[in-house]
């Protein structure tokens, strides 16, 4: 076990020194890279010379990347090339603010949709399921900027009674209550959309599980059935959905762009856009870097879930032992 | 006599398909005394599976009905019962063992917790008294170390020790009637063997009654006190053993036993086997079902399904080869 951690992290080190190598060089070859954006156009070329020595960019590029790296393992960033801001201080907060948002919606969606989807596979084609599978191509076909649109004019213009974005009203910043009147439409956009996917993934999963000769089993020992179908199903159905739920995890930070932007959230997709169109190369590295950080780390999780849910899956040992 | 455990009595059990009923098995009639073993014997999709989940009330869970008939254990009528009603019976009074025990154990729970769940639910117990009780049906069922063994996982078990214990889970709470739907076909044979042997002593040591489902005539032989033949739904014939494998009646379980290989006689010869296959429920022939591949197909056979009735003490048979009371007998000709 602790081997097996060893070598994930070791291997997980090894991914992320290549996706710095791929971010940094990606940037650089970009049409209109960092060393050509940044020098303000009318100076002159002596002027320019300058600047470019100032933010080091006329140095050559393995000397850039390694300094950045250098940074990195630090814990430094970087700046901004404007205002020249730690970039740190940029981006923490908002994968804070992020993770409230997402964090919401995700963990909703989940409490809906794994015991909705169970008793669905239970009562298959039954009016629940309909309604569900309807919810499902609702939530998997609307756009989710538009839908967040339609709830912003419905619930905050025409109704009031809801703020229309923002996490907090102005003069009630730190307020949990005013946070939370503040999550409802956002995160009722983005559970929609994720319960679109579990609804359907714990149904299916547990169907094929109420197929199984173990379920007979248990039902020939006399359990009632929904013993057998929360008890001896539900453990078997979620091995495959915690997979896709650790596979889920990175959206957790980087995957609400659209409805961050919509709801003017602050978080780190509503940063992106902003620093996507103010060109601020050290931001979206950054931001790159803790999203594949986080896709890593979403694996790893998922990894040890599975372990501990299903004792076939021993880590570190290659295959299982039979006796 | 021997007090009667299991009357089943005409019993229907149909899919639904279409517009109508599929009847996978029909007007199936066979009782068991308490302590014998009957094996219920035919090919593939005779319905003896569908029979015995019949009797087991899970027919149900497999998108079945049984439309007539009657089910009686220990007197107690079982086809009116709810199924809560009927979780109290299985596992408890009556159990069930399957063919596959690999899959028929759940992986994400130790053998022991599996074990000790059943007798938790039909017995008042503490947890702990459960645990030890687990471990003791795991050491009557032949287990080594049960200790250890009730720890593992099902993945950590050979198919034979498996089957073990899906045994010791179905006897945890001593059960009047066990159900075993060939729980030896996925073993190799000298697993099969040992494990035959095992149902037979826990038979002897705790008097409970065995149905035996098997396509194997073999099996059968060494098992059983009586045999009822199936094909395509219907029992075909009902004897004591014995006289059943001397002095076979109805022409398929003559088949039947022609078409076990015997160590004497002429090793090049090729087995007999009964020609054409079992018609499919949705085309059953008219008459007997079994006419088209029989040899000794009448006229009459082709019009009429014959009842069963006896051909001597205690042994019964549905052909009309026996019928001495009316119609011809002349061959049909093939």
């Amino acid at each position: 076990m602790t081997e097996y951690l060893i070598r994930r992290l070791v291997q997980s080190a090894v991914v992320m020194f290549l996706i710095t190598v791929l971010t940094f060089g990606l940037i650089h070859s970009a049409p209109g890279g960092p060393t050509k954006v940044f020098l303000s156009p009318g100076l002159s070329q002596q002027a320019a010379k300058v600047q470019a020595e100032h933010l080091g960019l006329d140095r050559p590029i393995p000397e850039q990347y390694l300094k950045w790296v250098g940074g990195l393992l630090r814990g430094d960033l970087g700046y901004t090339f404007k205002n020249h801001l730690p970039v740190g201080d940029i981006l923490w907060p908002t994968v804070g603010h992020t993770m409230v948002l997402m964090g919401a919606a995700w963990l909703l969606s989940l409490l809906i949709a794994i015991p909705w989807g169970v008793y669905n596979s239970t009562k298959e084609y039954g009016w629940s399921d309909q309604t569900a599978s309807f919810i499902s191509y609702i939530g998997f076909a609307m756009p989710t900027f538009w839908f967040g649109i339609l709830l912003q004019e419905l619930f905050a213009l025409k109704l009031d009674w809801l703020p229309l974005s923002d996490m907090w009203s102005l003069d009630k910043e730190g307020q949990i209550g005013d946070l939370l009147l503040h999550l409802v439409l956002p995160v009722s956009v983005l559970t929609l959309g994720f319960l679109a996917g579990y609804v359907k993934y714990a149904r299916t999963s547990m169907l094929e599980v109420l197929q199984q000769d173990y379920i007979r089993t248990a039902r020939a020992k006399g359990i009632h059935e929904v013993r057998v179908v929360y008890r001896h199903g539900l453990r078997n159905a979620l091995i495959p959905i915690i997979t896709i739920i650790g596979l889920d995890l990175p959206i957790l930070v980087g995957g609400a762009t659209l409805t961050e932007n919509v709801f003017n959230w602050p978080g780190m997709g509503r940063l992106f856009v902003e620093m996507a169109l103010a060109r601020e190369y050290s931001v979206l590295m950054a931001i790159t870097l803790v999203t594949a950080f986080m896709v890593i780390l979403g694996n790893l999780i998922a990894d040890l879930l599975y372990a501990l849910v299903d004792p076939r899956v021993q880590l570190g040992r290659k295959g299982g032992s039979t006796a | 006599m021997a007090e009667k455990l299991l009357e089943v009595r005409s019993l229907t059990t149909g899919f639904a398909a279409g517009q109508g009923l599929v009847k996978a098995a029909e007007g199936v009639t066979i009782s068991i005394d308490r302590g014998q073993t009957i094996c219920l014997v035919g090919e593939s999709g005779s319905g003896k599976s569908v029979t015995s989940l019949s009797i087991m009330r899970l027919v149900e869970f497999a998108g079945g009905m049984i439309s007539e008939g009657s089910i009686r254990l220990g007197g107690e009528e079982l086809t009116t019962k709810s199924q809560k009603e009927m979780s109290r019976i299985r596992g408890n009074k009556m159990a069930m063992i399957f063919q596959e025990p690999m899959s028929a154990l759940n992986p994400v729970f130790s053998v022991g917790e599996q074990i000790a769940e059943s007798i938790r639910l039909h017995q008042r117990t503490n947890a702990a008294e459960a645990r030890r009780r687990a471990v003791d049906m795991l050491r009557l069922v032949g287990i080594p170390d049960p200790h250890i063994r009730a720890k593992q996982y099902p993945h950590e078990l050979s198919g034979g020790m498996c089957q073990r214990v899906v045994i010791a889970i179905a006897l945890a709470c001593s059960p009047d009637l066990l159900i075993a739907d060939e729980p030896t076909t996925a073993l190799d044979v000298t697993v099969q063997a040992q494990i035959l042997d095992l149902l037979r002593s826990l038979q002897r040591d705790l008097g409970m009654s065995i149905l035996l489902i098997t396509h194997d005539m073999g099996v059968a032989a060494q098992m059983a006190d009586r045999i009822a033949v199936m094909y395509a739904g219907v029992i075909v014939e009902d004897g004591p053993a014995q006289d059943l494998f001397e002095h076979p009646a109805h022409p398929y379980t003559m088949g039947l036993l022609r078409s076990v290989p015997s160590m004497d006689g002429e090793r090049e010869e090729s087995l007999y086997t009964i020609p054409g296959t079992v018609p499919s429920l949705h085309q059953l022939p008219q008459g007997c079902r079994f006419h088209p591949r029989c040899q000794s197909a009448m006229a009459r056979c082709a019009v009429e399904s014959p009842p069963l009735e006896g051909v001597g003490p205690d042994h019964k048979t549905a052909c009309w080869l026996y019928d001495n009371s009316a119609g011809s007998k002349e061959v049909l000709s093939k």
